[in-house]
């Protein structure tokens, strides 16, 4: 019982009213979990109650053995970040500037960026390869732009966990594939952990290590292959429209 | 959060120093007693003044003045920046917002309803500077604290101004009521300061208000990280370590210390604390309170300097009302401002 990433008997909800009960899941770190689910059924609010934006009905989360959810929010921001669908209405602000709010855990009260600070922002912006729009204002950019901004910014916080909710849903293809590789990227040679929920099934079923699958209260953690092989998509949505070709892996009309 | 601040900025910040410093010096020159600006001098440093009214004038009238001038331009423009980005709201300010009601009820609670508790007036006319301004905070307080907790359920940035229009409309009846029942003198001291402005405040006064502008100005600078954050918005902050709960009802309890203190003196002033940081972020380029705080400062003395100067030109007798001339400003400006940027009717 000895993984770094346990979820026990956690129960979630808004106003004490749960959504999903009694959830525990064990998985491995540095490893990219995708979470399926139909609308409505609870990923969001499951996400929000691991990143800690909102308080849990019961239950623990540990990361790492760290109790994540009894910290305060200065040092859970050493430990994760999140990048969401909410757009954020910032005025003027440089992509640069943006992108150095992720370093905000680890500056003094007025905020000051130091050398490792200055690394952290250009390492990130690299890797997210933003290096032609460092100089441009954040609300001139597309939204699949800004969304890659933002993720730029989570890096730059240079937190071992990652939790996305829905980050590719305003993108069109090639932006959502390009997030999915980096994240993917983030995992592999930087050693993170990667929770991002999302509706493109079939291509994080290609690129996920892991899937926690939600469906009718119940949280279920498998492997692609299981989601495959045990037909748990066609299950998902359970009802004439459409079915998850096997041989294929992609959903059919029916 | 780039820390180097630009050079056009601190061009910027410097012209505005000196704009400040003469601005200060024609506030004191203009008036209606024509007083040489040689002897004003003098009569500052200290040298005997060649008339002796002159220096009464300065000292008991004009420096006051440009001293409350001073610090209400630079508390009310700090407070309306740090709603904007508490609220989220561009339109967001200290009269709009009802804040300002809120102290007038607080001070009329202060003058007039005091009586009903059993505290008799020669008590109250004891402590009245000091009791004045914590009546006066405790009354922004309580209206900021009720727009707080209902504001994150208002997507909606027009239903946030008319929430604030309806709590100044329930305040203006709460004190009707109150009026309704005080006696005469009560009610002459409630109308008088209904109508105060910046030459209605006293030295005594300004020994009270300057030092709690002063930390609460300083208190908002403490906070420019923290309101930075605020900018991606709470569930940003929140991820990246900010504690929403506390840091916001440091805000909350630096605005209405900043609107409070000046309203219980100055009364009312309007617009000011909407326009100012517009005109900051304008000018700066910029949405860091690091440096919009500063600027916000700057700009808030110069325009309430030029404000004071306007409504005592010379061939007045009488002061104009200050909250006229800042609305003539500022009502103008905000149009401008909804013009030009239509997104502004939507908060996200």
């Amino acid at each position: 019982m000895s993984k770094e990433l346990n979820i026990s008997s956690l129960t979630v909800g808004y106003n004490n009213k749960p959504t999903l009960k009694n959830i525990s899941i064990l998985s491995d770190k540095n490893m990219m979990i995708g979470v399926f689910g139909r609308n409505g059924q609870g990923k969001s609010t499951l996400l929000k109650t691991i990143s800690g934006l909102l308080p849990t009905i019961s239950g623990q989360f540990n990361f790492n053995g760290i109790d994540i959810l009894n910290i305060s929010e200065k040092e859970r921001a050493k430990l994760l970040s999140i990048v969401s669908t909410t757009k954020s209405s910032i005025g003027a602000i440089k992509v640069q500037d943006f992108v150095a709010f992720g370093r905000f855990p680890y500056t003094n009260w007025l905020g000051i960026n130091k050398v490792k600070d200055y690394q952290e922002i250009d390492k990130a912006i690299k890797l997210c390869k933003l290096e032609r729009f460092a100089n441009r204002n954040y609300d001139e950019l597309s939204d699949g732009e800004k969304q890659k901004v933002n993720i730029a910014r989570a890096i730059a916080q240079n937190t071992p966990l990652i939790i996305l909710d829905e980050p590719t849903v305003h993108l069109d293809l090639i932006n959502t594939i390009e997030v999915f590789k980096l994240l993917r990227e983030l995992v592999k040679t930087h050693s993170k952990t990667v929770i991002i929920s999302t509706h493109q099934m079939e291509y994080a079923l290609q690129i996920c290590d892991q899937i926690w699958l939600i469906n009718e209260g119940k949280v279920e953690s498998l492997s692609p292959a299981e989601i495959i092989s045990q037909e748990k998509l066609t299950e998902l949505f359970d009802d004439d429209l459409i079915s998850f070709d096997k041989n294929s892996q992609s959903f059919r009309l029916k | 959060m780039d820390t180097s601040i630009s050079n056009k900025i601190s061009l910027t910040i410097l012209l505005l120093i000196v704009g400040v410093f003469i601005l200060f010096g024609l506030d004191l020159f203009l008036g209606s007693v024509n007083i040489p600006f040689k002897s004003i001098c003098s009569i500052l440093i200290g040298e005997t003044a060649e008339k002796e009214t002159w220096k009464i004038i300065i000292f008991q009238s004009r420096l006051p003045k440009a001293i409350a001038a001073i610090l209400c331009g630079s508390a009310l423009s700090v407070c309306g920046l740090q709603m904007q980005t508490l609220f989220r709201n561009p339109l967001a300010g200290p009269y709009i917002l009802g804040i300002s009601s809120g102290a007038g009820l607080g001070v009329a609670i202060f003058i007039m309803g005091l009586s009903f508790l059993g505290i008799s007036g020669s008590a109250v006319t004891l402590s009245a500077n000091s009791g004045i301004i914590i009546a006066s905070i405790l009354g922004s307080f309580g209206v900021l604290t009720i727009l707080l907790s209902v504001i994150s359920r208002l997507k909606d940035i027009m239903t946030v101004l008319i929430l604030g229009i309806m709590i100044g409309s329930v305040i203006t009846a709460i004190i009707g009521i109150i009026q309704y029942f005080s006696n005469d003198a009560q009610l002459k001291s409630f109308i008088m300061w209904t109508m105060g402005n910046l030459s209605s405040v006293t030295n005594d006064q300004l020994n009270l208000l300057l030092p709690v502008v002063v930390i609460g100005l300083i208190l908002s600078f403490i906070s420019s990280k923290s309101l930075n954050a605020y900018l991606l918005g709470e569930a940003y902050a929140k991820s990246l370590g900010v504690n929403i709960k506390k840091s916001r009802i440091l805000i909350i309890i630096i605005t209405s210390i900043l609107t409070g203190s000046i309203t219980a003196y100055c009364g009312p002033i309007g617009f000011i604390g909407i326009v100012i940081p517009h005109l900051a972020r304008m000018i700066s380029n910029s949405s860091d309170h690091r440096i919009l705080t500063p600027l916000s400062i700057l700009l808030g003395i110069n325009v309430l300097l030029i404000s004071d100067i306007i409504s005592q030109l010379p061939g007045l007798d009488q002061n104009l009302p200050i909250n006229s001339i800042t609305s003539l400003i500022g009502i103008p400006f905000i149009i401008w401002i909804i013009l030009k940027n239509k997104k502004i009717a939507n908060l996200n």
